[in-house]
């Protein structure tokens, strides 16, 4: 009994000294800098680590989804964590300005870049281009004798039926990337893309909840296809994954990435050059060595030559921000309605 | 004898210091968060509105995914009530060789140490249209897999260890002696199992229930990947509403409104379990006959159902084990031990900040459990029901909601906890707690009070009594509940992603990232990984048990795997 409360009270004196260093929040150094990424670890490590070299800023960073990302820093607006908010689809920061989270930031790239890849005050800047590809399970396609598909309608061939997964538009950027490219592929013509979408919906086994959802299963062959931003497609090919990437003739719509500077950043000095260096041609030229499969956004970095093997012959557009942006939520509110829960 | 017994709580310090603590705690990390969201909510940017929840509430889409997460709920609590019981009778009664039961035991722990995700994608693998069960080798064409069975499934072999954990103690409680009487006065087995055994079995089976029902209304990762686009849920939609469409309004009223279900059950429990008197263990009980409860046949029946859950279970961790060791899953099957090498290099980090929080949770959720529990069951304090309700309530919202809460409570000053790992344990302990709370008063409702009566006439104070007499009959409760908050730590994820970060990072959070970045294979590892230090640590906790020779150490030993 005795040596037990000898035993406990030693172990009571560790204790109060681990829990010491359990309370106590990180210790902010000179010279650091911390980031939501929402590109995932693999992408945002070497590039963050790059960054350290080319001008001896530490980054720390944590990765969440974009949504998450958001939450996050909605939720700690009074007293923010971190400086920057790096990677995502633009459409997030878009939803980040209507919480009034960013502080406007104009790098020395900003001037050089086209207008979509950039919002006008400087609150938040493109740092990379994706654009959507058809992704199909090599398997799939030779038991159905089918070739990749290479039009919007080879996607309602019989043997797609339940056979597809794609991003649900409630959730998900890609998904209104793709709805969009179906009303660019009309002619803007709504009735006619919806009646497309309709006649799609009985090849869709799942809308899935992120845009990527879909690409493990149809990897794994238990979809047969879908559509997805290049970056997830090739990151599954790269993984070992027998799929094959091709693009609708008709042309297929593109999502840029951002980056911006949040409002009462502790760091706002370093965070900025952040925004200076991820915005220039010194990252976005290091894509390739890294083989992160972004198209770059600045206008001076040439694509990767095996990226622009795949991109060759396709027919990507840009989204126009100013009709998506003035018609998304009715569009969004018709899917749900006439496609999702006919 | 009422009135002196309150007499005497009134001048027992050591009470009233233990229920103004708790109520601080409560207060602090249940109710606080709570107002701050709710404040968040009814007020924008300081105007009072209510316009955006009339909106989610009056949507149809939502009102029918509130619907399909009560008939959800209420399924998997059945079902894993049921299987529960299933495996902690045939534990407990069933006379199985030691090696046998340990099987049992293992087998009974693994679905809890299930990392998010990983049992998903195993069910998408093995039953999907191009599954390895549903194609390969049952050649069937056409599957969905997406929906209300495969939810069900998947959470009630998540979920129930809860209940075989709530209900192992107290059937191993029941005094046989009971059960040998009602025999000899001539009843059949079967009588003696429904007229003796089972009723007094209730308080565990409702607490059982209620835990299930809770856990499947707030589990969001199951139905996220499984419940598909046809049997949408509330706490999926809620993620989905703050996540997906940047609306924590929106997301937050719909969690909330998972507590009127959750808040029904709980009550109806209460009303339910009080109605009758389940006292076994007196005190004045002699020696136990060892009573048979089963014919050879009824055993054996049972074993076979045991076992084949068994198999299910033991199915799904191979192919996990499998899956850690391969390439890439489905792609490329060369054998290959690069997912640990990851994981013992980049992932060291991960897995110390990890053990260190569930260090710490572990021990203080076993400890708040046990006291709050036998504090609302014995000690007649004022407002005892609005306590357990309010440590109910953690448990019993999403955890996507309790940990942006916590991030909107904890983030500002005065109370500054965010970035440091004590937001991550008290998350654990006031979301995970409640299990050992509810092991705790149900096991209470099976041991007469006279018991303690006796300790406290004889001139012991209530502090002492609890030490002395009540927490060795409790022990396998307290152990029941640290067990649980521990396996938390180790695997939840749905509240601590908002609680992570800089400097605090956890496994699951890396689990998560991994399957993000189709990176299966250290996704798995992890997971293995996961498994085997929950383990490792409870077969040490029996080890230390045994060496203490603390009462009721073999029945813990037996229950957790040891």
């Amino acid at each position: 009994m005795h040596c037990i409360t000898r035993l406990s009270r030693r172990a009571a004196r560790a204790l109060t000294i681990v829990a010491l260093a359990v309370a106590a929040p990180l210790a902010i150094a000179a010279d650091t800098l911390n980031v939501y990424s929402i590109w995932p670890e693999n992408w945002a490590r070497p590039m963050f680590e790059e960054f350290e070299k080319a001008t001896g800023i530490k980054v720390n960073f944590v990765r969440f989804s974009s949504g998450e990302a958001l939450a996050r820093v909605s939720a700690e607006k009074n007293n923010p964590r971190v400086d920057v908010l790096f990677g995502g689809p633009v459409e997030t920061f878009a939803a980040g300005i209507n919480e009034g989270l960013f502080e406007p930031y104009k790098s020395p790239s900003f001037a050089k870049l086209p207008a979509r890849f950039k919002q006008p005050d400087g609150l938040w800047t493109a740092i990379a281009d994706d654009p959507l590809v058809f992704m199909t399970n090599e398997k799939f396609l030779k038991e159905n004798n089918l070739k990749p598909p290479a039009s919007w309608d080879d996607l309602l061939a019989a043997p797609y039926k339940n056979m597809l997964q794609m991003a649900d538009a409630r959730t998900s950027g890609t998904a209104v990337t793709r709805i969009f490219s179906i009303l660019e592929v009309n002619g803007r013509d709504e009735n006619k893309a919806f009646a497309y979408m309709k006649k799609l919906r009985p090849n869709v086994q799942l809308y899935t909840k992120s845009g990527g959802g879909g690409t493990l299963p149809v990897g794994l062959g238990q979809a047969g296809g879908g559509i997805f931003f290049i970056v997830d497609a090739l990151d599954t090919k790269a993984k070992g994954y027998d799929v094959a990437i091709s693009f609708p003739k008709e042309g297929i719509g593109t999502a840029a990435e951002g980056i911006a500077l949040l409002k009462g950043a502790k760091n706002p000095e370093q965070g900025k050059k952040l925004i200076d260096w991820a915005t220039s041609a010194a990252m976005q030229s290091q894509f390739a060595k890294y083989k992160i499969n972004f198209v770059p956004a600045h206008p001076d970095v040439a694509m990767e030559p095996s990226l622009a093997a795949v991109i060759k012959g396709a027919k990507i557009f840009p989204i126009d921000a100013d009709y998506a942006g003035a018609n998304r939520k009715r569009v969004v509110e018709r899917w749900v309605a006439e496609v999702l829960n006919p | 004898m009422f009135a002196t017994s309150i007499g005497r709580l009134r001048r027992d310090p050591a009470v009233s210091t233990a229920v103004v603590v708790l109520w601080l705690l409560l207060a602090l990390f249940v109710l606080y968060p709570l107002g701050a969201l709710l404040g968040r909510v009814l007020f924008d940017n300081g105007v009072f509105t209510v316009s955006g929840i009339v909106k989610v509430l009056s949507d149809k889409h939502q009102q029918r995914a509130f619907w399909n997460s009560l008939l959800l709920a209420l399924l998997v609590g059945i079902g894993g009530t049921l299987i529960g019981f299933l495996f902690a009778f045939t534990a407990a009664r069933g006379r199985l060789p030691r090696a046998l039961l340990n099987v049992i035991d293992v087998a009974v722990l693994l679905p809890l140490v299930s990392p998010p995700f990983t049992t998903a994608i195993a069910m998408i693998f093995s039953f999907g249209p191009r599954g390895l069960i549903t194609y390969d080798l049952l050649g069937l064409k056409g599957v969905t897999v997406y929906g209300l069975t495969s939810t069900m499934s998947s959470e009630i072999l998540t979920y129930f260890p809860i209940a075989y954990l709530t209900l192992r103690p107290l059937l191993a409680g029941i005094d046989s002696n009971i059960e040998g009487m009602a025999q000899s006065l001539g009843a059949s087995r079967w009588r003696v199992f429904r007229t003796v055994t089972l009723p007094l079995c209730v308080p565990g089976l409702a607490n059982a229930f209620l835990l299930l029902f809770a856990a499947s209304l707030a589990d969001f990762a199951t139905p996220l990947i499984l419940a598909g686009n046809q049997f949408p849920v509330l706490p999926t939609e809620a993620y989905l509403q703050i996540t997906g469409l940047f609306d924590l309004r929106g997301g937050a009223v719909l969690s909330f409104a998972l507590l009127v279900p959750a808040l029904i059950v709980f009550l109806l429990q209460r009303y339910w379990v009080s109605r009758r008197f389940y006292v076994t263990v007196t005190g004045k009980g002699a020696g136990q006959t060892p009573f048979d409860s089963m014919t050879e046949t009824v055993r054996r029946s049972l074993l076979a159902s045991c076992a084949l859950v068994t198999i299910v279970i033991l199915y799904f961790y191979a192919l996990l084990l499998y899956a850690s060791l391969v390439v890439a899953l489905g792609a490329n099957h060369a054998l290959t031990l690069q997912h640990y090498k990851v994981i013992f290099t980049e992932g060291l980090r991960v897995i110390s900040d990890t053990l260190i929080i569930a260090g710490f949770a572990m021990p203080l959720g076993g400890l708040y459990g046990v006291l709050l529990g036998y504090l609302v069951t014995r000690k007649k304090i004022l407002g005892a029901r609005s306590m357990e309700l309010v440590s109910m309530v953690n448990y019993a919202l999403p955890g996507t909601i309790v940990g942006i809460a916590y991030l909107i409570a904890f983030n500002d000053p005065p109370i500054e906890l965010t970035g440091t790992a004590l937001i991550i344990i008290a998350c654990y302990v006031f979301r995970y707690g409640p299990t050992g709370i509810r092991a705790t008063v149900a096991l209470l409702q099976q041991i007469d009070k006279s018991l303690e009566e006796a300790s406290q006439g004889l001139g012991a104070g209530s502090g002492m009594t609890f030490r002395r007499v009540t927490l060795p009959l409790i022990v396998p409760a307290f152990f029941a509940g640290l067990g649980v908050v521990f396996i938390r730590s180790m695997t939840a994820i749905s509240a601590t992603i908002f609680l992570v970060s800089i400097s605090w990072s956890l496994v699951t959070v890396k689990i998560l990232e991994n399957m993000t970045e189709l990176s299966l294979g250290p996704a798995a590892a992890f997971s293995v990984v996961v498994v085997v230090i929950v383990f490792v640590v409870i077969a040490l906790i029996g080890q230390v048990l045994r060496l203490l020779r603390a009462p009721g150490a073999a029945r813990l030993s037996g229950m957790m795997g040891a």
